[in-house]
């Protein structure tokens, strides 16, 4: 096991009130606030990367603010690089850890260089001009980001994807063995949320930084985490939030991680490790075949609301040829097989035999 | 743990952008201070030849003893109040923009200038005949310490106000809001007080409005200068913490920095800078809004080690220039100079703007 760098000891997080600290000591309650999650023991290794898992509302930000040490905890402590984070000054905390926010940075005239330079604040004397060590790190920094062709522009005319990278490489130049980042991959496309996901695990791989991401990507969090801190509303009580961590193949095998999300509508394929859109089914149909042709079909029917049984008896069907890349299509009536070319008119001939009542 | 020295790139395919601006910009900046320092002696409604205004700026004398007159105690400690004003104004004005992220804070909206308003309403409106505004310019040099005292007075009160709320606030913003909020009341205040004056009594503290950069000198000028001077240092101290205020308050915690120390250093710096000028000189509008935007577009960096000390020459140069206009050289008659900046500088901010399109993407 590597070595723990961030670790956090019965944390309870949550908000600080002056009116409930007053009904805490007149009824003996445990914590001065209103608390979000409780009794968190958890631990971040070197070189290991974290996808903080949550629905909405259920405590990632409180957390993430808390162990970066912006807001106070309830009780309990956090432990950084083995040093209690309540002990660390601000400028010391500041090299341990570093985070990127979803804060929009849109200062104009603020070269990207300029800006990941800004990185190199907590190490610069008084008048932060940066010493030749101060600025090769922010060089380094934009070369493992691969932002160096965004270097001379301004950050105010990156596109979301391009300022997420910019922003990783000013946390990179802080030079912090623990990496925080907010929703990382929110506002962006596809392509986008790989690449930031894959620099992520690059950096926590060569450079051995400690990283947590708080996400609502599920799939991209399986592919990619080494641990999920699973942050779900719990069975206890109405607002206590419960909290798993895991190897995200760990939570999908014991249904931890379907539990977390739950909800009327949703079904969680524990083959596919994805969630499925519930459709009402309008009844079932056969499908017959087997390789990429066929597991597409089957979405295409799941999609207008089939249940798909592979039972080639059924006389509402479809029967998939994969290398003659053909569907044959029986309608129920018992006649013969329309043979079909493409997978639209499949669905076509499918639907329009479902409004005339047609189920097998 | 990663630990290793940074590489060095052999072969860059285009090099590093550089993070200082050129100098030759900064010095061709300083060489228009001295030709509109030079122009501002020289131009007047008294035509002095130029030979004789440098004769007597270096000592030398002249043997017309009007002009050595005019020189040495009007023209000459204006131009130098032109040159602390406009530089006092424009730092301030940046520190705002920048401690607030918005392009439209200036040194007045923390209430400072309205404070100092209200200093000097105070004195010129007070309804006793006995400390009325014609009897205070009866006192002459006293009367206008007074003036002074009341506005700096004035200025400081607001300002202690608006620092106790920032103690307790954690949002600039919010902080932003209440400063014009405390701007507004002050102001309402001076309108009531005004409702309820005599008429001269509102002229005099009318004309005050207009601004002037005549009448300081003398202990007077040290004083400001002084008063200045410190404001400027603390301000160009405080350039490490603005740069990185630029990111937002939470990536500037995150950065191991004070918020709260990083506002109050600048709060206490721009009062110091807005306030006194305003007290010798009247609520000058207009410089501490735009010559910072002009600064930046010029510049084009975002960075305040170069933006302070710039923000200083182009707030002087503009100072200059506007009052070389507001005396109409060969006219006898001078206009108000708050009047002057805002006319002649706004058309120059909107077309250096439209012209580099930059100043949208200042702050967002």
């Amino acid at each position: 096991m590597n070595r723990e760098v961030l670790q956090t000891q019965d944390l309870a997080i949550g908000y600080h009130s002056s009116r409930l600290a007053r009904e805490a000591r007149k009824h003996g309650a445990k914590y001065a606030g209103k608390v979000v999650a409780e009794n968190l023991s958890l631990g971040l290794a070197e070189g290991e990367m974290v996808c903080l898992l949550g629905p909405n509302g259920s405590g990632k930000s409180t957390l993430m603010r808390t162990v970066a040490g912006v807001q106070k905890p309830l009780g309990g402590r956090v432990t950084l690089d083995g040093r209690r984070l309540d002990k660390l000054s601000a400028r010391e905390t500041a090299r341990l850890l570093s985070i990127v926010l979803t804060d929009r940075v849109m200062t104009g005239n603020l070269s990207v260089y300029a800006l990941v330079a800004l990185g190199r604040y907590p190490y610069t004397g008084w008048m932060g001009n940066l010493s030749p060590d101060d600025e090769a790190f922010v060089r380094e920094a934009i070369e493992a980001t691969g932002t160096r062709a965004l270097a001379h522009r301004h950050i105010g005319d990156l596109s979301d994807g391009e300022r997420q990278k910019v922003m990783i490489a000013r946390a990179l130049a802080q030079d912090t063995p623990v990496i925080l980042l907010d929703e990382p991959t929110a506002h962006l496309d596809l392509p986008n949320r790989i690449e930031i996901v894959r620099l992520l695990k690059r950096l926590a791989w060569e450079r051995r930084k400690s990283i947590v991401m708080s996400t609502h990507e599920l799939d991209l969090a399986i592919q990619a985490a080494d641990r999920i801190w699973l942050m779900s509303p719990g069975d206890t009580g109405p607002k206590a939030v419960e909290m798993v961590s895991g190897m995200p193949e760990e939570l999908v095998l014991d249904g931890r991680l379907e539990k977390a999300f739950m909800r009327k509508g949703i079904e969680f394929d524990r083959t596919s490790g994805s969630f499925r859109i519930h459709n009402h089914y309008r009844g079932a149909i056969g499908l017959v075949g087997e390789g990429m042709l066929a597991f597409w079909t089957k979405r295409a029917l799941e999609r207008i609301g089939y249940r798909v049984v592979g039972d080639p008896s059924l006389p509402f069907r479809v029967e998939v040829s994969d290398n003659r890349r053909c569907w044959r299509y029986y309608d129920g009536r018992g006649g013969m097989p329309l043979e079909i070319k493409d997978i639209g008119g499949v669905i076509h001939c499918v639907r329009a035999a479902g409004e005339e009542g047609v189920v097998a | 743990m990663y630990d290793s020295q940074p590489l060095q790139q052999p072969d860059a395919p285009h090099s590093w952008p550089l993070l200082s601006p050129r100098n030759s910009l900064i010095l061709l900046l300083c060489v228009l201070l001295v030709i509109f320092f030079v122009l501002d002696l020289v131009l007047g409604s008294v035509d002095i030849p130029f030979g004789s205004v440098i004769d007597i700026v270096s000592g030398k004398g002249s043997d017309n003893a009007a002009w050595e007159k005019i020189v040495t105690y009007i023209r000459l400690p204006k131009a130098i109040t032109a040159v602390i004003a406009g530089a006092a104004l424009s730092v301030s004005g940046l520190q705002m923009q920048t401690l607030f992220r918005n392009p439209l804070a200036g040194p007045s909206v923390l209430g400072i200038s309205a404070g100092a308003s209200l200093g000097v309403a105070m004195v010129m409106l007070a309804s006793g005949s006995a400390a009325n505004a014609f009897a205070i310019r009866q006192l002459g040099l006293e009367g206008s310490w007074l003036i002074v005292a009341a506005s700096t007075a004035g200025a400081a009160a607001v300002l202690l106000i608006v620092l106790a709320i920032a103690v307790r606030i954690k949002d600039n913003v919010v902080l932003l809001i209440v400063g014009i909020m405390v701007g507004n009341i002050t102001i309402s205040i001076i309108s009531i007080w005004q409702y309820f004056s005599e008429p001269e009594q509102i002229q005099d503290y009318l004309i005050w409005t207009f601004g002037s950069l005549g009448g300081v000198f003398g202990t007077q000028l040290s004083v400001l200068g002084v008063v200045v001077a410190l404001g400027l240092v603390i301000s160009f101290a405080a350039s490490k913490s603005l740069n990185v205020m630029l990111l937002g308050e939470n990536y500037a915690r995150s950065l191991g920095m004070s918020t709260l120390s990083v506002r109050i250093t600048v709060i206490a710096a721009t009062s110091l800078l807005a306030g006194s000028v305003t007290g010798f000189c009247g609520p000058i509008g207009f410089i501490g809004i735009a010559v910072p935007h002009l600064t930046r577009s010029v510049l084009n960096t975002s960075d305040h080690r170069f933006l302070m000390p710039s923000s200083c020459l182009v707030g002087a140069i503009l100072m200059l220039a506007c009052d070389i206009i507001a005396q109409m050289p060969g006219s006898r008659t001078a206009l108000p100079i708050n009047a002057v900046t805002a006319l002649i500088g706004s058309p120059v901010v909107i077309w250096v703007i439209m012209k580099n399109r930059n100043l949208k993407s200042s702050f967002a």
